[in-house]
């Protein structure tokens, strides 16, 4: 049974940095920009979250700070692909070679080369009151760090601005038909812009919770292909809010349950347990093959002068 | 004309993009209160200094050159490999096993161990290439995937198969299957020639052969190419079995050559560095290479660098990076219209008058 309950705990956590960051990229795909640069974009706010809460001491600083620095440097993503009309894989992979140079740049400097590792204080749980009685479901769920529900807002949030909302299927537009969208008076660009600060946001958040929240250190591979998996889960939630919020938790599971796999060990290379998140990844993308179900104009350049 | 004003901009852009991020990084080592000035010189003198300098950045080069000239290869086909990191290694741990477990050595067993380095990287490259043509998967995300299998799984074969007893590590290759350095003093070995070999051979086949016209077609348009009953598919995984093939050739030189053991940290980046060499050098063969050296010039000369002036090695990463961002944006911006007509108002004048000439 504790095998069982602590597996589930684990996997709510590990799903919540890969929910953080697959929502940026639904945020962004769903504007019609395909960002594969989330890795690094996660790398730099698991730094920076790192670095603010290392010197304030507070983590909700930290993931703030976090996320701001997921703009900064989507920023640059957005420029050059919104306005000077580069390729968005392209773009995305230069910003997945930068983005986490300028982490690990910004970690030597201020902590000097060989330095031991640093750590910090974990953002603490909070119980909600009544709700955490719950006989098990009350600690897997209603137990956690803020971030955790706050992801689990987001995911609600989400469902209904793309749904329910005229601004969300007016965003929806520009990733399907931004010509069209256009024409009925919605400025694509400006909402292009907007999915990228979102975009950079959350996903520094993502990285940011892995500092902050999960790992009391920072190493250069703290996002561990994150950043990566989180695109598989938008392909594999069918770029809605519920479907990555269940592709999420299933890849949490995976990393979970290699975790606890690796401490019962079974006398085989722990290295192999490792593998299990990657090649799980694999697996369901093989499985579900290519149903187009994104965005239709999505890694397409939008100009406007064009008709 | 036209021809000549495309190759044009794509030596400028790259040049500029070179400047403009060593700028920045002066300016990052002045505020890190070193004199930028003395910084770059002893970033030179690090890199290409004496013969041996010259000699430890030629060497450094070498990987570089063999992923940079996989994610090359597959980008000319239009499929983008991510994979050159795990390609390399899977072409790296076959190489170690025939190297240690063979039983011979010598240079049979160094073309061996290449062969088997080739085949490992080109299986290991086929099957993001045959998810992606029968599944339709997306071929970048399931390279990546892959490079984290291959790196676990030779962390497997250092800390437990091959094991140099206490120390997570193997053995290192025998010194009869060692690849020989080309010129004493000089660190580079024949992997270098190898790697320039495949460049040469790369360049010839994609610009001198009609299959390399259909392959560079394939990548240019693919609608258009299955239209003119190209078989696309076949090229899409055959690129990415070459690919592969490429890199894991070269993963297995340097372990032959260079590293001689596996060890934590072999390859590691050296995936993602290729991309960015290939599209700094404008998917071109011979331009990739050069700029293979450039970024195994600023890693060599960047040690020097930190030695002499306190300035941290990583600030050639910033450079590396900013050159990269700088490039590809660059290139996407002289594409715009805006941009022609910028030109046209600017340069317009003379080019109007030259117009009146003619």
């Amino acid at each position: 049974m504790s095998f069982v309950s602590n597996l589930l705990l684990a996997t709510v956590r590990m799903a919540v940095p890969l929910l953080f960051i697959a929502l940026a990229e639904l945020y962004s795909e769903r504007a019609g920009m395909v960002n594969i640069g989330l890795e690094g974009l996660a790398a730099i706010g698991s730094l920076v979250g790192f670095l603010v809460c290392f010197i304030s001491g507070s983590t909700w600083l930290g993931i703030l700070c976090g996320a701001l620095a997921g703009i900064a440097v989507n920023m640059i993503y957005a420029v050059a692909t919104v306005s000077l009309c580069a390729d968005h894989t392209v773009y995305g992979m230069a910003m997945n070679i930068f983005a986490p140079a300028l982490a690990s740049f910004i970690y030597r400097v201020y902590f000097g080369a060989g330095s031991d590792l640093s750590q910090i204080e974990l953002m603490r749980g909070i119980g909600l009151p009544v709700l955490k009685d719950i006989p098990f479901l009350g600690d897997l769920l209603f137990n956690q760090t803020p971030m955790v529900y706050i992801a689990f807002a987001l995911v609600a949030f989400t469902v209904v601005f793309f749904n329910k909302t005229r601004a969300g299927l007016n965003y929806k537009s520009v990733g399907e038909h931004p010509k069209a969208a256009a024409t009925l008076g919605i400025d694509v660009i400006r909402v292009k812009y907007l999915a990228c600060v979102i975009c950079g946001a959350l996903a520094g958040i993502g990285g940011a919770y892995l500092t902050t929240c999960y790992s009391n250190t920072y190493s250069e591979g703290t996002v561990a292909g994150r950043g990566f998996i989180a695109l598989a889960a938008v392909i594999f939630g069918r770029w809605s809010g519920g479907g990555v919020l269940l592709a999420c938790l299933f890849f949490g599971f995976c990393d979970a349950l290699q975790i606890r796999l690796q401490v019962a060990s079974f006398g085989l290379p722990y290295q192999f347990f490792q593998m299990i998140p990657y090649l799980a990844t694999i697996v369901v993308l093989a499985a579900i093959g290519a149903k187009k179900a994104g965005p239709k104009a999505s890694g397409k350049p939008y100009r406007r002068e064009e008709r | 004309m036209e021809k000549l004003k495309r190759s044009l901009t794509a030596f400028i852009v790259p040049v500029l993009s070179i400047l403009l991020a060593f700028a920045i990084g002066a300016v990052i080592m002045a505020l890190l209160g070193a004199s930028p000035v003395q910084a770059l010189q002893y970033l030179l003198k690090g890199a290409f200094g004496s013969r041996a300098n010259i000699g430890t950045t030629l060497s450094r080069a070498t990987p570089l050159m063999f992923t940079a000239l996989c994610a090359c290869f597959a980008y000319k086909c239009g499929v983008f490999n991510l994979g050159g990191e795990g390609q390399f290694i899977i072409g790296s741990v076959a190489a170690c096993y025939v190297a240690l477990r063979s039983g011979i050595t010598g240079p049979a067993a160094a073309i061996l161990c290449l062969i088997a380095g080739a085949l490992a990287g080109g299986l290991w490259g086929a099957v993001p290439g045959a998810l992606k043509i029968t599944r339709g998967q997306n071929e970048m995300i399931i390279s990546i995937m892959l490079n984290y299998v291959a790196t676990l799984f030779m962390g497997v074969v250092y800390t437990n198969w091959l094991r140099d007893a206490s120390v997570p590590q193997t053995e290192a290759v025998p010194e009869a299957t060692q690849l020989p350095r080309v010129v004493t003093g000089m660190r580079f070995t024949w992997a270098l020639v190898i790697a320039v070999a495949v460049g040469l051979l790369l360049y010839y086949f994609l610009f001198w052969t009609s299959t390399g016209f259909k392959l560079r077609a394939v990548g240019f348009n693919m609608t258009a190419s299955r239209f003119n009953g190209f078989p696309i598919k076949r090229y899409i995984l055959t690129s990415f079995i070459v690919s592969g093939a490429i890199a894991g050739l070269g993963g297995a030189a340097e372990l032959l050559g260079t590293q001689l053991r596996l060890i934590n940290g072999f390859g590691a980046g050296y995936g993602f560095d290729g991309v960015a060499m290939a599209l700094i050098g404008q998917l071109h063969p011979i331009a990739t290479m050069l700029v293979a050296v450039f970024f195994a010039a600023l890693r060599t000369g960047s040690t020097t660098m930190q030695a002499a002036t306190g300035v941290p090695t990583s600030v050639s990463d910033i450079i590396q990076a900013l050159v990269i961002v700088f490039s590809v944006a660059g290139m996407a911006l002289v594409k715009l219209p805006e941009f022609e007509a910028f030109r046209l108002r600017v340069f317009g004048k003379r080019g109007r008058k030259e117009g009146v000439k003619a």
